[in-house]
């Protein structure tokens, strides 16, 4: 049980500040939010929020399974996006990506995000 | 095992409102969203978002200590703050005080934080879950 690890993997973005991708404590994965960044060139993805959201939820996927866990066993995802006229797009493609048993969800809009993100999602997810 | 309990801790500003400053529930602890209060005074300190992070930060390792952790035991963190110029120095301050294993990390703009009698504001504030073992 005492499997206290980091997880940082290539699958992802690299973190631009003192952190990690994930962390397991206690039989769960909690990862860092992410953002639409494409991992090998670190740059936004063109396209627009859509485009964004998709990538980013790219991103904690690879986060995941490089954690031994996946979509699938996220617990709690936590979404924070700027323009409240992207709330249909963003509830479309949580639904496309997120399958049941859908996991408790904390979504809402905010000022500003790093470097005029648009969006960014965090989970934490079982590790078993 | 049946050990969840509050900690309010004289080692941090005084809650201002229903909550402690942690909760522990089994071996975690979950640490309430700190600013850059003096715990003597209750004031902002000085020394603009630089200032209030790190004494946002003191509090935070004050608090984990009490509940018998540490900054080196912090899995996730969550950061608040008002101006998106502050980014950059956030960042600073946030890698010179959490060693590494680094914990995970979730942060964003907010229009608002705790408002203030006097002329200073809270521009950030920081929330952490820490392990206990």
């Amino acid at each position: 049980m005492s499997t206290d690890r980091t997880i940082t993997t290539e699958g992802a973005p690299i973190p631009r500040g003192p952190y990690v991708h994930a962390r397991e404590h206690g039989g769960l994965i909690y990862v860092t939010a992410q953002i639409g960044r494409d991992p090998k060139t670190g740059e936004f993805v063109e396209g627009g929020f859509e485009a964004e959201f998709n990538q980013a939820i790219d991103n904690l996927e690879a986060i995941l399974l490089a954690s031994g866990s996946s979509l699938d066993r996220v617990v709690k995802a936590q979404v924070e996006f700027i323009d409240e006229g992207d709330l249909d797009a963003m509830n479309r493609i949580y639904g496309e990506r997120f399958h049941e048993p859908l996991p408790a969800r904390t979504s809402f809009g905010v000022a500003f995000l790093w470097k005029g993100a648009k969006v960014q999602i965090d989970c934490i997810a079982s590790a078993a | 095992m049946a050990s969840h309990r509050g900690i309010v801790s004289k080692r941090g500003p005084q809650p201002t409102g229903s909550y402690p400053h942690a909760h522990i529930d089994g071996d975690m602890v979950w640490v309430t969203a700190q600013a850059g209060r003096d715990p003597a005074s209750g004031e902002l300190v000085p020394g603009g978002v630089e200032g209030q992070l790190n004494q946002a930060i003191d509090n935070l390792a004050a608090i984990l200590d009490e509940c018998g952790s540490s900054l080196d035991r912090v899995v996730k963190t969550q950061i608040m703050y008002t101006d998106a110029a502050d980014s950059d120095v956030i960042q600073a301050v946030f890698s010179s005080r959490f060693p590494d294993p680094r914990p995970v990390q979730t942060a964003w703009g907010v229009r608002f934080l705790a408002a203030e009698p006097g002329t200073e504001v809270v521009r950030v504030q920081i929330d952490c879950v820490a392990g206990l073992g």
